[in-house]
């Protein structure tokens, strides 16, 4: 299978403090990689390195084989095709559902209006929130705000999509319809990396799951290996607590 | 009847039918200041509050980023400076500087609208700045994170947000405008306070026209207020949304309303 990102020796450094240690691994086209691992291990930290909202301070992050971090790739057209969905959503709060969907074809794909709420249209009925079009996201639901947010970041027709804990956010009760969104969009061969707590997604969803431990990938592997066999006692440690709970 | 013999309703009266043109002009002066002045103040305050906010771009060579810093050190005193001070002084430093070390005679016009504009300026560089900030970064980057640049980022949304913040601070500004042209009056301005100022001189019927021109200026700042108001609401949009009906595509063809509370009818 064709590459799309390859992170090699990846470090990032705030001030002294060592956050990501030379992190390593592969994602190939249409791979839905799921992130896990406790609070502050780093990684929102690494996705947010791969669509270069944060700067990383070493290493390489190859996109089709062409490093992003030595200037040669625009980081705004990047981000056109790496795309994210946030904990908080992040919808732009001064306009309407189908606006929120638009803003990035027109701005910055520059595709005109019919064209763009066409689109917008397509993926908002694909998350189910087409008739929402007129509403603000101060009127939607966690669970509603997300979709939109997911139907977003696919109306720019990305190559990959970040996650980073999309359903944290949300009341119990809407994280299945989020949750729902995204395995649909696994289905369709959307490249996917997730930063979740939700590990019957990983298990489930996934076809490779990255356990990250104190800046660095503890463990990476299928999920059957993951989940049933890890080889880590810090990843077993790690488990047990989801688990038991 | 003389005017020492009248009531003081009477006076007020005759204050009223005598002067009304002279009343019409004051208020108009002032209103035109208030207002041109509270505009282009606006527009210095989103200049330099925008600057001010801008966070130093890493990837800036040192020319640029020293020069920023050359720019905002100059903007930080012209706010301070213009924040610092009363407007009375301004005005005549201003007015009569220019004419004695630039030997240009700004004209009263120019002058008021040059010196309020600047001074309304200095506020709101401090209340755009605030607004920006206040404006929740994740906002920022959901944009970035479809690729929208800092300038596209900064005018389709980060500025519509902090400006509907700040509509509240603009509409105290006007109000304030409104009341503090009378300073003007140092320069020669004939707006409402000079007006007032006259006719007192004139008639020695200092209670009954301060009444009058308390009364107008309240009707001024009022209406004012209430129109912002207005605005804001409109600004928010309605509270309630159309939801669009099933056929999606044909999202314009018929819509139902939802309320919020009372959920949608089908
Ligand atoms: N902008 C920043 N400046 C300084 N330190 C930071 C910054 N962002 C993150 N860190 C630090 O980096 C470490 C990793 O943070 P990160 O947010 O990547 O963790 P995480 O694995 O996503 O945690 P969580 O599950 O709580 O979201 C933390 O110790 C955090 O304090
Ligand atoms: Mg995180």
């Amino acid at each position: 299978m064709e590459k799309i990102i390859e992170v090699e020796h990846l470090v990032k450094t705030f001030g002294t403090n060592e956050v990501l240690k030379d992190i390593s691994f592969d994602v190939e086209k249409g791979d839905v990689t799921s992130i896990i691992g406790a609070s502050g291990s780093g990684k929102s930290t690494l996705l947010r390195c791969l669509n270069m909202l944060e700067e990383a301070t070493s290493g390489k992050i190859l996109y089709h084989g062409k490093n992003i971090l030595n200037g040669e790739v625009n980081e705004d057209k990047l981000r056109t095709k790496v795309g994210m969905v946030f904990q908080s959503f992040n919808l732009f709060n001064n306009m309407n559902v189908l606006e929120n969907c638009m803003i990035g074809q027109v701005n910055v794909l520059k595709r005109n209006k019919a064209e763009a709420k066409e689109k917008a249209m397509h993926y908002l009925s694909s998350v189910g929130m087409a008739q929402y079009v007129n509403a603000k996201p101060r009127q939607l639901s966690g669970g509603q705000k997300q979709r939109v947010a997911i139907a977003r970041a696919l109306a720019m027709d990305p190559e990959v999509l970040l996650f980073d804990e999309p359903t944290s956010a949300l009341d119990p009760e809407m994280v299945g319809e989020v949750l729902d969104v995204m395995k649909e969009l696994a289905s369709t061969g959307m490249t996917m990396l997730v930063v979740t707590h939700e590990m019957a997604f990983a298990r489930d969803v996934s076809n490779n799951v990255i356990y990250m431990y104190d800046g660095r990938i503890e463990e990476e592997g299928s999920p059957e290996k993951i989940f049933n066999n890890p080889g880590k006692e810090r990843t077993q440690d790690f488990l047990s607590r989801f688990i038991n709970k | 009847m003389s005017i020492s013999e009248m009531n003081f309703f009477e006076r007020m009266l005759y204050i009223l039918d005598q002067y009304s043109g002279s009343f019409f002009r004051g208020a108009a002066t002032t209103m035109v200041i208030a207002l041109v002045c509270t505009f282009f103040g606006c527009v210095i305050g989103l200049l330099v509050g925008m600057l001010q906010a801008k966070e130093p771009d890493r990837k800036d060579n040192v020319v640029k980023r020293s020069l920023m810093h050359v720019v905002r050190f100059i903007l930080t005193c012209y706010v301070e400076v213009f924040r610092g001070t009363p407007m009375m002084l301004q005005a005549a430093f201003i007015y009569y500087g220019a004419s004695q070390v630039f030997h240009i005679n700004l004209g009263m016009w120019s002058a008021a609208l040059i010196i309020v504009s600047v001074n309304t300026g200095a506020y709101m560089a401090e209340t755009v700045r605030g607004g920006i900030l206040s404006v929740d970064p994740g906002q920022t980057e959901g944009a970035r994170a479809i690729g929208m640049s800092y300038s596209s980022t900064m005018f389709h949304i980060v500025l519509p947000q902090a400006i509907r913040n700040i509509m509240p601070q603009i509409g105290n500004n006007l109000i304030i405008n409104i009341k503090d042209t009378c300073v003007l009056s140092i320069i020669g301005t004939v707006e409402l306070f000079f007006t007032f100022k006259s006719i007192s001189g004139a008639l020695y019927t200092y209670f009954e026209a301060a009444t009058v021109t308390m009364a107008i200026y309240f009707v001024l700042t009022f209406t004012c207020s209430r129109i912002l108001r207005y605005i804001e609401t409109r600004m928010d949009g309605p509270a309630n949304f159309d939801l669009a009906t099933s056929d999606t595509l044909a999202f314009t063809s018929g819509l139902t309303k939802y309320n919020k509370n009372t959920g949608g009818s089908f």
